[in-house]
């Protein structure tokens, strides 16, 4: 049995859209060093799916220039590999409407090779999954589409694209999307298995009755039409979703949870992401750094707290800064402070700059400003 | 076939045994060693080979190769991957009629002719392995060029005190060489060997054949092929290098130099300067708790701080515990220190453990300066709960 993934890059670029001006959401730096969509590339490559296709409709610069020739993920393959499959030129601007739509412009792709089964997958849910459990349960229990999905987090009360009450055996009982998560349903994390033919059949199917959205014009409505059996394989492991700035803030913060990183990054099946060659980080005399994910090349002379520094930044004598994610190159002045801000990549915060934010809106700085 | 030939081919040295660094290179070749948080010591060689323009550069290997040659790989981070060229590892192989280990740095050159000849490049560089510098080596090939020289040796100006523990040039006022003393009691000159030559390639074959038919040479570079040279009136050339250079093969030397990055203005600056490159293993960015302490100190990726770090340089993977104190210290990669474990003056080897409240060496100002030395935990290693490892020792 072969699998093949499929992912798409910017289905979601409207939910971060500050963040998103210039790059995918797949490509949304994360966590210090990596881009949103290295955890689905890297659970891919070490669940041995080593053909992929990465949907992608604007601005993919940035994603192309991250993935490269695919080194890092172990895709640069002989016969199989990493693939891009932007849009036809159909002259139409804006994103997808749906995953469907953005399916049918893989249809070739899907066509193209002979695998068995596929792994749709999203790039703004994180987590570290073994997919081939996943495809084995969906061979077994014989449905049509199986969904990867996480039990209830405490204090999650938003709304959830798809969520799904199952048996024991997995065999799902009861949809809803977009719906809560009420106790006892679990919630989808974007990422599907099907097989290879179904998936084409059901791309051919929906494109021509003009259906765009797959949880809702294809899973939801066939389910309740009787047309489609589910399968729903449980995911215990840490998952964090990126949905929005608020969230995608809030989860960045998470790490410094040592509980949630380790669910997230082990040995013995690590995230990848492009080798930049960096040098380490040097702490200088005069230092404080606590409670901060630090990545490699970065510079510090002033104070750091509960912060995300990515790589080659730089905070000089006498700044403070807190509760922030500084993306890589940006440069904080002397006695700066800085307070609940995001600074996208290579901004520069002149010397003395006050930036203040809150938990619910931090302020954020776009990529290559000074301020 | 004329897109095949390279105008310089370069020659690291990489099969040393390394037996000064005593328990670092039990189970690995002295280039494997690591050094600066993320790089391993043949990193400097091969990033200068890069940042001058080489790009074809064979890798002779004789002791312990497989953490060599698994580093190694392909040559893909260090942009060695070419089609032709790249990145060669040359190990000792059986002949015809013979098979044999390298017997000198020479020889081992000698027994891979064949390899440099496939390339006909027009001169050739000679590099060692366990040397920490950058070196535009494009700039001394310039220079072995406008000199029209048969061989070019690049010099390092050292104190005259010191000057007797090197291979000294002895030369006139154009820098050409006149005579070479290795490890001179009363010196001549301050222009010390670095270990780097370039020679033209049609004079290298053939001194390396000639001294393969000697039967008294000892077949090294050093002691036969250049005073071989000198004897017979080629032109040998001192190339003078200014910047930091230092031969890493003792404990002490390897610490200095991991010390020489640290501070505002070190005389080894990673922040300014070529890129080194180095193979990078996924490891997440560090985590630093609010217990830790860090001042004046390096600290690569994949790591977790609870203690405290002082003047020291820690590398990826690395745990250092609450209460764990790492001062004037290398900790190699992937290395646990525990709860109230005390490093003081230490290198600890890649994939050690130093258990609770373990005591390794101690600062100068503590002990009777004869007494005092740079303690070492080799690779792989478990230092017990408790234990005292005095200075000097190797564990």
């Amino acid at each position: 049995m072969k699998t093949m993934g499929l992912i798409f890059s910017n289905i979601y670029d409207s939910s971060l859209a500050e963040l998103t001006a210039h790059r995918t959401v797949a490509s949304l730096p994360f966590g210090g060093r990596y881009r949103q969509i290295d955890f689905v590339l890297s659970n891919m490559s070490n669940s041995g799916i080593y053909n992929i296709g990465v949907i992608t409709k604007y601005n993919y610069r940035s994603l192309m220039d991250h993935l490269g020739n695919c080194l890092e993920w172990d895709l640069n393959r002989k016969n199989e590999g990493l693939h891009f499959i932007p849009p036809f030129a159909s002259g139409n601007s804006g994103i997808y409407g749906g995953k469907l739509e953005a399916l049918y412009t893989a249809k070739d792709f899907i066509e193209d090779y002979d695998y068995d089964h596929v792994v749709i997958s999203d790039t703004v849910v994180l987590c570290n999954i073994d997919y081939r459990p996943a495809v084995e349960s969906h061979i077994k229990s014989g449905a049509d589409i199986t969904i990867i999905a996480s039990p209830k987090q405490k204090g999650d009360n938003r709304l959830h694209a798809l969520v799904v009450k199952a048996d024991r055996t997995g065999r799902v009982k009861e949809v809803k999307a977009p719906a809560k998560q009420e106790g006892g349903f679990l919630a989808s994390m974007g990422m599907f298995v099907i097989s290879r033919k179904l998936l084409l059949q059901y791309i051919n199917e929906t494109f021509s009755k003009g259906q765009m959205h797959l949880e809702r014009d294809l899973i939801l409505k066939r389910f309740k039409a009787g047309k489609l059996t589910l399968n729903a394989y449980k995911f215990n492991g840490t998952v964090l979703r990126n949905r929005d700035i608020k969230t995608y803030f809030e989860n960045s913060m998470k790490l410094l949870d040592p509980k949630i990183s380790d669910g997230l990054f082990f040995s013995s099946s690590p995230i990848y992401t492009k080798v930049r060659d960096e040098i380490p980080t040097y702490y200088a005399k005069g230092s404080t750094v606590d409670n901060c994910l630090m990545a490699d090349g970065c510079t510090i002379y002033g104070t750091v707290k509960n912060s995300i520094m990515f790589r080659s930044t730089r905070i000089e004598n006498g700044a403070t800064v807190e509760n922030s994610i500084i993306m890589q190159g940006s440069r904080i002045g002397k006695n700066a402070r800085l307070d609940y801000v995001i600074l996208d990549k290579d901004v520069t915060v002149t010397d003395g700059t006050v930036l203040c934010g809150t938990p619910e809106h931090p302020v954020i700085i776009q990529k290559g400003a000074t301020v | 076939m004329n897109f095949k030939k390279k105008e310089c081919v370069a020659m690291l040295l990489a099969g040393g045994q390394g037996s000064r660094l005593t328990v670092l290179t039990e189970s690995t070749a002295k280039p494997a060693v690591p050094f600066g948080g993320k790089y391993r010591i043949i990193d400097f060689p091969l990033s200068n080979c890069v940042n001058s323009g080489i790009d074809t550069v064979g890798i002779l290997t004789q002791y312990q190769p497989l953490q060599l040659n698994e580093y190694l790989g392909n040559g893909m981070p260090w942009g060695l991957n070419s089609n032709w060229g790249g990145v060669h590892v040359l190990p000792p192989y059986a002949k015809n009629k013979t098979s044999e280990w390298y017997k000198g740095t020479a020889n081992a050159i000698y027994q891979n002719l064949n390899f440099i000849e496939r390339y006909n490049p027009d001169n050739v560089l000679i590099l060692s392995g366990d040397h920490i510098y950058r070196m535009d080596y494009a700039k001394m090939l310039a220079y072995h060029k406008e000199q029209n020289a048969d061989c070019t040796i690049a010099v390092l100006d050292v104190p005259i005190k010191e000057a007797s523990r090197f291979g000294i040039m002895n030369t006139d006022d154009n820098g050409i060489i006149k005579g070479f003393e290795e490890k001179p009691e009363h010196p001549k000159s301050t222009k010390a060997s670095m270990g780097i030559y370039v020679f033209k390639w049609d004079v290298l074959e053939r001194y390396l054949i000639e001294d393969e038919e000697d039967k008294k040479s000892e077949n090294d570079f050093g002691k036969n092929v250049i005073p071989k040279m000198l004897k017979e009136n080629m032109k040998l050339c001192a190339y003078p290098f200014e910047g930091y250079w230092k031969d890493v093969g003792t404990i002490e030397s390897l610490w200095e130099a991991n010390m020489d990055i640290l501070g505002e203005d070190p005389p080894l600056n990673l922040k300014a300067g070529s890129r080194i490159y180095a193979r990078n293993f996924a490891k997440a960015s560090s985590f630093i708790a609010k217990s830790s302490k860090i001042i004046n100190s390096y600290i690569a990726e994949g790591s977790k701080i609870y203690g405290t770090v002082i003047n020291s340089v820690v590398s990826t993977g690395c745990t250092i515990s609450k209460n764990a104190v790492i001062q004037n210290s290398f900790v190699m990669p992937d290395t646990i220190i525990d709860e109230g474990a005390k490093v003081y003056y230490s290198i600890i080897g890649e994939d050690s453990v130093v258990h609770k409240n373990a005591l390794i060496g101690a600062s100068p100002d503590t002990c009777e300066k004869s007494e005092w030395g740079i303690t070492v935990v080799g690779k792989g290693k478990a230092v017990a709960p408790g234990a005292v490892l005095a200075p000097k020792e190797n564990y």
